[in-house]
């Protein structure tokens, strides 16, 4: 504050630290004699004290026009507390979305069916393999059309995000769904050589297991349904499963390199109207690159939302 | 009158790194600057930054102790920016990379396209016109930058060279390579085709080299202070009409006229990534234009007239 003292016209300033917070800007006033600084407590409660420290300023006393006691205080307090819940609850009547059931029941339906079309793959693949003693080697061949509905239907999930259905969010949602599809419609489809490779038995085990989980536990929260022990299968079974499944994609594409360059497939060679030249297997090469980052970046997410899921106790359920 | 005390704490540590005893009070910071490289002489000014909050905005070099909101002894804050290079120095090894790349794909040096085209000639006149049209770019550009360019900040950090290098000086690469190839097609439309984007790429080149001179001639006098364009009597100025940043607009005009004579999609793709980068470069000046200026002309919009 600038003030004419005994040393003539100067800028004076000090610092008090208060024991709690206050509101910033204090009013002022300025008489002949001195300085009157009004200064207002942030949140209206008890304080066993002015300042932070044990001795008080001999300049610094409170508003006594607006002294509480201790009990006054607190009743205060208390009939503001009240008067929030009665607020609350008024709101709270207010009818909501009116599609809210509409939309429950095509989520939990697309959720079911994508939970028995991978039970189909899974317990088909099992059966075929452990019991039936049938080989890797014609698992495109007997599963392939049950994953290629599938995963077309998982495109929904994009739209589900996008519109706002569900509350998890886009982008994710758009790397796994094009990823897979890629590796599934482009890498393997696309080529017949890679359709009889061993690794496609894995890629779509991986798969199907994570989402034995995944898909039970969203029709279940859509209902509005926890079944502990399913939460927790499907905050930790990715653990293991995610990586394996990156794994078993990175194989894949590293053996698709090797025909991609070959056949030249997807690939556009000089002379062309366009000028340019487009390897097929130099961008697959990049595309690995991208899907270990990915798995990691991903892996890192997935680890912070298991802590959420599963972390302390919640009273409200997700 | 009194003279002020200033001490100059590390912004993260709060250490005290130095202090400045018996200093004017309409001491600049820049001044300021210069006695704390004395001290430290490898932190050299333009590689100081001197705040008054250790999270907030650089103070500038200009600003006078005594005007800023400290008592008589100040507390300022430090942090080390990192090695600086000019502005100047900056664009000129950026813009000389790409001339000269150009001309090793030009000349067809051996190891470009193999021992059995090297040296030899393209028997389209197109590509002679496009290494005539990349060059022109690029010494205009340098010339542009020794003569008329006026930079507001003097420095930026030495790894900003490394990533634009990197960009600038790969694209030319690749781009010279498709174009010179012996395996080149000239375009579709054919002379037609050439003629239009030679036309076009003249026009936008005269109407970026205007933009720049009017953007320099606003700050004849060596001041840094920042103040609205008007178009002038260069009909090619009249953009300003329409657009903050008509030197974008030409820029970006000029590299389509490019992709449309050679038809060649990597210059496509470059043409789209320098699209995307000065539309958010404008955006960013358009909103620090409207923020300083209450009278800023409602028409105009970042670099596309009435669009973006």
């Amino acid at each position: 504050a600038q003030g004419h003292g005994a040393k003539g016209d100067n800028i004076y300033e000090f610092q008090i630290e208060f024991l709690e917070p206050v509101e910033p800007k204090p009013v002022c006033r300025v008489t002949q004699r001195q300085l009157n600084i009004t200064v207002q407590k942030k949140e209206s409660n008890w304080w066993e004290r002015l300042t932070k420290q044990e001795k008080r300023p001999l300049f610094l006393a409170p508003d006594f026009d607006r002294w509480l006691d201790e009990s006054d205080a607190e009743m205060e307090l208390k009939e503001k507390e009240e008067e929030k819940i009665n607020k609350m609850k008024i709101e709270s009547r207010v009818p909501k979305d009116p599609f809210k059931h509409l939309k429950k029941g095509y989520l939990v339906m697309y959720n079911l069916v994508q939970f028995l079309g991978f039970s189909w793959i899974f317990v088909n693949m099992t059966v075929r393999l452990f019991i039936l003693g049938k080989s890797f080697y014609d698992t495109f061949h007997t599963i392939a059309d049950m994953m290629y509905f599938c995963q077309t239907l998982a495109f929904m999930e994009i739209m589900n995000s996008l519109i706002g259905l569900v509350k998890s969010p886009l982008i994710p949602a758009v790397v796994q769904v094009f990823g897979r599809n890629f590796i599934l419609f482009v890498v393997l489809g696309s080529l017949e050589e890679m359709q009889s490779k061993p690794v496609v038995f894995f890629i779509f085990y991986f798969w199907s297991i994570i989402e034995l989980f995944r898909y039970p536990y969203y029709m279940l929260s859509c209902i509005g349904i926890e079944w502990k022990p399913l939460t927790w299968l499907r905050y930790t079974t990715w653990i293991p499963l995610y990586p394996l499944g990156g794994l078993a994609e990175a194989v894949c594409i590293i053996q698709s390199i090797p025909i991609f360059s070959e056949t030249g497939k997807y690939s556009l060679g000089l002379p062309n109207p366009l000028n340019v030249t487009i390897q097929f297997s130099f961008l697959l090469q990049i595309y690995l690159i991208a899907l270990f980052l990915g798995v990691f970046v991903n892996f890192r997410h997935l680890y912070k939302q298991r802590k959420q899921h599963l972390g302390p106790k919640k009273r409200k359920m997700k | 009158f009194a003279s002020y005390q200033v001490e100059i704490l590390d912004w993260k540590t709060k250490k005290q790194l130095c202090f400045l005893d018996k200093v004017e009070p309409n001491a600049t910071i820049r001044e300021i600057r210069l006695m704390f490289h004395k001290l430290y002489p490898r932190w050299y000014p333009a590689r100081q930054s001197i705040k008054l909050d250790p999270k907030g905005k650089s103070l500038r070099d200009e600003e006078i102790l005594q005007h800023l909101p400290v008592g008589t002894t100040a507390t300022l804050y430090f942090k080390d920016l990192g090695p600086q290079i000019g502005w100047t120095t900056v664009f000129l090894i950026e813009y000389t990379g790409p001339l000269f790349i150009y001309f090793l794909f030009y000349f067809r040096m051996p190891f470009v396209y193999g021992l059995d085209e090297r040296f030899t000639s393209s028997p389209h006149p197109v590509v002679n016109l496009a290494c005539i049209c990349h060059s022109f770019h690029y010494i205009k550009r340098l010339i542009e930058t020794v003569f008329v360019h006026r930079f507001s900040h003097g420095t930026m950090p030495l790894r900003n060279i490394v990533k634009n290098c990197l960009y600038y000086w790969g694209f030319a690469a690749w781009l010279a390579y498709y174009i010179n190839h012996p395996l080149y097609t000239p375009p579709s439309y054919g002379k037609k085709q050439i003629n239009f984007a030679v036309i076009m790429f003249l026009l936008c080149e005269a109407g970026n080299f205007s933009i720049h001179v009017a953007l320099s001639d606003l700050r004849r006098n060596g001041s840094k202070t920042r103040k609205i364009p008007y178009p002038t009597k260069n009909p090619f100025t009249w953009l300003f009409f329409f657009v903050s940043c008509p030197n974008y607009t030409y820029e970006v005009g000029t590299w389509i006229s490019f992709t449309i004579m050679t038809q060649c999609a990597p210059v496509g793709l470059f043409t789209l990534l320098c699209f995307i980068q000065m539309t958010i470069w404008a955006k960013d000046k358009h909103c620090t234009y409207l923020r300083e200026f209450k009278d800023y002309p409602s028409l105009r919009m970042p670099i596309i007239p009435f669009l973006l």
